[in-house]
């Protein structure tokens, strides 16, 4: 690297200032899901923290559906709750609507969604960082990062202003070199037209980042008036639904309905008739766009014999009568998805507000960070949120938060925090992009998790709060009520111990179609049953009634899938053995004999922490993993 | 030290190993061995009387799944064992069948069957063993693709892949259509039913079974056909013996049952390697010992690939009726030199000339093509495969078990299944099956 001017340069300023509103702990670039999580993180960590966004009117803003959660999604909000994060929170006090997915399939799979109103997800957002203390919120385009040769120093603005910190948290989501395309015109910025960051790009290239361009997209904006609602399905949400956030007795959870309906033959057939006008066809956009959100057109064309595509239209917020249709992404010329958005019953007189359109941006290879989240080649400075190659508010968020812990712990010289596989989604996430990377925008899903039984949406605390308590985020009203709750759990448990004749559940199981044993069963084993539910037991018994509707849930969980838990705990067991192997981190795997030459490139390039995340690298084989083994008793033995 | 108790947690854990340590075929003993904890409690239950010591070489009855015969067994007590962990050896009677039964038996009393090199990786972990390098364990490791090249298995294994690979990609198409009801479920798609899954588990469950049902012929491939040289005492099996394999290897005496126990040796014949197996001749006799001999004979010729039923001049006895009619049965009829024989069920020899031994050897390689490897079927070899065949059995059967399971479940089941067929293969589930549900299924908002 050759920054020893700027090094010497910018040593000097820092010694000349002493004017504090310019030198901080923690410095996050950027203020989308990722930067407020890392942002308020860091503050709340004691840290000094400012918090730079190229618009102040783009914090928390929700540049796509107005909707957080979902499948895996809605887990991740929940771990980010449990850690003592803001996402939860901050949906609970705006939302409009909350269903449960996957209701009937199984417990690992159930996912909280919320439809929210996105003016109120910012306003509110941005009114929690005001009020932070140790918060500063400051609009500006972070334009370089200042750095020496192993360390992060600052980050200057386009404006010119230095502000200095020894951690700096890049979240820039979708905004550097930003560039929306709807069908032949394109426009140098960011999403929904704010200004996007031309700077930073070059600064990340100095530093040695990897750049790639990634792609999205999002549909069109409509006019509620312009939309005959009776051709289409109400979509209610779900009644007696628990908060996002754990801390959250209760929500406003059901005040609108979402609409359903399908595109028709016409609506494909404007598509093909104007397909060579689509930019994604014609080659102008470059970016690798997500299989997660495809376009219209790409949909219609890549399933062609599929005759119908749903969509779903979701109220921006109570305050606005603009609707964002989902399933309509597109970036066809505007003319064109007039015709499409009109072809669709319901549709017919619509009224575009905005048009849907194609998003360009810069972002790095994942595979450069840490697990921290942490640069390899820059002490302080982490990576968090769409800049690390994801796509989505809650991947985003849950990044953010580890890298403000992160970067408070970083600064306390203490082991910073690695979620693993095994307790979280969001170690899930943050595996899978510093270990194999990611060749389009990432999206989380549930079938990425190994032990899906295990990280629910309803233990999400269980999981991690210790983890938020440890580090410092967790408060004490937080922490009082996760240990009430799995107090709860526990007295159920011995509850459901309690064994009964045959003659005290005849009725139950006659009632509930079960057969009926001659021996003594306990709670627990009618619970296995597969037609008795624990609020049977309630009904019946008149046992648990003291306990809450989450603390009860959870446990009938626990039960009824006992062994199935059971099985993935002995797998993480196993698994742990080698995540616990610790690989020194500046081992030249070039000088270790037996490994071949593909294993010592990859090796190389990520730098496993331990043996287990060395076994996932593509290209490791187990062979080379047993040459690992061996080579670290090697090391022990010869000190 | 306490260093390397905390690796050895990584090379054994609970895991409890065992191997057959001799090489297939060759020499009177086999040797098999377990490593682990918990392995002198399992041989506890298979040896009686157990060594009242460790390190002492006792002889005893050991219990195998479908027979039991003498042996001895000796273990160690960690650390003071080859392993460094607590070992048992059984030494039992040579050829591959018995030692395979025995080690069949230990596997279904906890033990996984060992990796390759697995002893010598754990013996070095635990400290035991001061290898030169980490090249010495490649050798090891690379062991088997070296012999596996020799016995021209590489190419079925390649089938065998294929095969595998085939299997997971049904699985990994029910997966994918499990996932995408669980990720997307709220898509304008026909999901899948319960029943549907169902058909399919069964469906890649037979072909499991059916791949598992040809690891007796790719045994043969792997370790060679097992003939046992059965007949009347005195009628020259051992003579014949020699001469298959070219040179003396059985005492020939006049005296009749000279060979009390089975003897075995091994001949590369084209592409098969011959393991035969010279039994005590069939008489009745008081003698203690060669009435066990006797016994082991009738067993030997049961669990043989081919039985090679030696007669000379004399008439047939009605005891050997049975095996003569055994459709694995080739008859013979030695002492050419001395005698004309006109049976045409068989073929007529001289051990002690030569005449028509090459003849034979053709006759019996002739017989083993036509019985077992003339069509192309992939064929298991790998005793670690069988082990992981079983295991994705194992997993589906379960999955089937339960039919009120929600699909998350099932799903785990599925995958576990596909994580054992993956170790054969060696790959990992989860981004095929992301990748398949954005090829299948047209999701996303």
């Amino acid at each position: 690297m050759h920054n020893n001017k700027r090094y010497k340069m910018t040593m000097m300023k820092k010694e000349e200032t002493n004017d504090k509103n310019f030198i901080y702990d923690v410095i996050v670039v950027g203020a989308g899901h990722a930067g407020c999580e890392a942002g308020l993180a860091s503050a709340r960590l004691g840290k000094k923290t400012l918090v730079l966004a190229t618009n102040l009117d783009t914090v928390g803003y929700l540049a796509c559906n107005p909707s957080v959660g979902g499948t895996a999604k809605g887990n991740i909000v929940k771990e980010i709750d449990a850690l003592g994060g803001e996402m939860g929170i901050n949906t609970d006090k705006t939302l409009i609507q909350l269903r449960m997915l996957n209701r009937g399939k199984g417990p690992a799979v159930h996912c909280p969604r919320a439809q929210v109103d996105k003016y109120k997800y910012h306003s509110q957002m941005k009114k929690t960082l005001e009020g932070t203390a140790n918060l500063y919120l400051r609009q500006a385009e972070a334009a370089e990062v200042l750095h020496n040769d192993k360390q992060v120093l600052g980050v200057k603005t386009a404006q010119g202003l230095e502000y200095f910190a020894n951690a700096v948290i890049l979240a820039t989501g979708v905004y550097l070199n930003s560039r929306i395309i709807v069908g032949e015109w394109t426009n140098d910025v960011g999403p929904n037209g704010f200004s996007n960051a031309k700077h930073l790009t070059d600064s990340l290239v100095e530093m040695g980042f990897e750049v790639r361009r990634f792609k999205t997209g999002t549909p069109a904006r409509i006019h509620a008036r312009s939309v005959d609602f009776d051709k289409m399905t109400p979509q209610p949400g779900d009644k007696d639904m628990a908060p996002f956030s754990y801390v959250h007795k209760s929500v406003n959870e059901n005040q609108y309905d979402c609409h359903l309906t399908y595109t028709v033959q016409e609506t494909h057939d404007v598509i093909r008739s104007n397909i060579d006008r689509a930019p994604l066809f014609s080659g102008s956009i470059k970016g690798t766009g997500p299989r997660y959100c495809p376009s219209i057109e790409d949909k219609v064309t890549r399933f062609a014999d599929k005759d119908r595509h749903q969509i779903f239209l979701e109220r921006e917020g109570l305050d606005t009568d603009e609707i964002y249709v989902q399933g309509m992404s597109s970036s066809m010329p505007a003319e064109i998805q007039y015709k499409i958005y009109k072809s669709i019953p319901g549709l017919e007189r619509v009224e575009i507000m905005r048009d849907a359109y194609a998003i360009e941006y810069d972002c790095i290879d994942p595979t450069q960070l840490y697990p921290t989240l942490m640069y390899k080649n820059l002490d302080g400075l982490f990576c968090a949120g769409q800049i690390n190659g994801t796509s989505g508010y809650e991947e985003a968020a849950g990044q953010g938060l580890v890298a403000g812990i992160n970067a408070s712990l970083y600064l306390d010289k203490k082991e910073m925090v690695v979620l693993e596989r095994s307790n979280s989604y969001i170690g899930v996430l943050i595996d899978d992009l510093t270990t194999k990377g990611t060749n389009e925008p990432y999206r989380m899903m549930t079938s990425r998790a190994e032990y899906r039984l295990l990280l629910r949406q309803d233990n999400a605390d269980t999981r991690l709060t210790e983890i938020g308590r440890k580090v410092g985020l967790v408060d004490d009203n937080r922490y009082e009520i996760y240990l009430k709750k799995k107090k709860e759990i526990e007295e159920i448990n011995e509850i459901l111990s309690t064994i009964c004749k045959p003659k005290e559940f005849e009725k139950l199981f006659r009632d509930k179609g079960e057969v009926i044993p001659n021996n003594a069963l306990s709670y627990k084993d009618m619970l296995r049953r597969h037609n008795v539910n624990i609020f049977d037991l309630q009904k019946y018994f008149g046992i648990l009634t003291e306990f809450s509707k989450q603390a009860l849930e959870q446990a009938e969980t626990d039960v009824k899938y006992e062994g199935y838990i059971q099985k993935e705990k002995e797998q993480i067991e196993q698994f742990n053995k080698m995540e616990q192997r610790k690989l020194p981190p500046d081992v030249d795997y070039n000088n270790i004999g037996g490994l071949r030459i593909e294993a010592r490139q990859k090796l190389n390039k990520i730098k496993p922490q331990n043996l287990g995340q060395a076994s996932r690298i593509s290209g490791v084989s187990p062979a080379d993993v047993t040459v690992l083994i061996v080579w670290l008793a090697q090391q022990k033995k010869e000190k | 030290m306490k260093e390397f108790e905390k690796h050895s947690e990584i090379s054994t854990g609970e895991n409890k190993i065992v191997a057959i340590s001799t090489p297939i075929g060759r020499g009177a003993i086999s040797v098999v061995r377990m490593s682990g904890c918990g392995v002198i409690d399992i041989a506890k239950t298979m040896f009686k009387p157990f060594p009242a010591e460790a390190g002492m070489l006792k002889l005893g009855k050991l219990d195998a799944k479908h027979f039991s015969d003498q042996a001895m067994c000796v273990y160690f007590v960690a650390p003071k064992s080859y392993t460094g962990e607590d070992m048992v050896e059984f030494q039992v009677h040579g050829g591959f069948s018995v030692a395979d039964g025995v080690l069949k038996s230990c596997i279904q009393n906890g033990c996984r069957l060992a990796e390759r090199g697995e002893f010598t990786k754990r013996a070095y972990l635990n400290g035991k063993m001061n290898l030169a390098g980490v090249e010495g364990i490649m050798d090891v490791i690379d062991a088997e693709s070296i012999s596996a090249v020799e016995n021209g298995y590489k190419m079925l294994t390649g089938r065998l892949d294929d095969k595998i690979n085939n299997l997971q990609d049904s699985l990994t198409d029910l997966l994918a259509q499990i996932e995408v009801a669980l990720d997307y479920p709220e898509e304008d798609l026909e999901y899948i039913t319960k029943d549907k899954v169902f058909q399919t588990i069964n469906k890649v469950l037979k072909e499991i079974t059916a791949l598992s049902d040809t690891a007796s012929k790719g045994r043969i491939i792997k370790n060679g056909v097992d003939i046992a040289i059965v007949g009347k005492t005195n009628v020259g099996k051992s003579s014949l013996l020699n001469a298959l394999v070219g040179y003396d290897r059985a005492i020939v005496t006049d005296i009749e049952g000279t060979t009390r126990d089975t003897l075995s040796e091994s001949y590369v014949y084209n592409d098969v390697k011959f393991n035969f197996i010279d039994t005590a001749g069939l008489r009745k006799t008081d003698d203690v010992v060669e009435n066990i001999g006797i016994e082991r004979t009738l067993q030997a010729a049961e669990r043989a690939d081919v039985i090679l039923l030696v007669f000379d001049g004399g008439s047939i006895p009605k005891e050997y009726e049975e095996i003569k009619n055994n459709p694995k049965t080739v008859s013979i009829y030695n002492k050419a030199d001395l005698v004309k024989h006109n049976q045409k069920d068989g073929i007529s020899v001289s051990a002690k000339t030569g005449e028509n031994v090459e003849n034979l050897k053709q006759a019996i390689y002739d017989k083993i093509k036509a019985d077992n490897v003339s069509n192309n079927d992939v064929l298991i070899t790998n005793a670690r495969h069988i082990d992981c065949l079983s295991r994705a059995s194992q997993s589906l059967t379960a999955a089937l078990d339960d039919k009120d399971n929600t699909l998350d479940c099932i799903s785990l089941q599925i995958r576990e299944s596909w994580q054992a067929l993956g170790e054969i293969t060696g790959t990992t589930a989860s981004e095929d099956i992301v990748n398949r549900i954005f090829e299948k299924f047209c999701v996303g908002k």
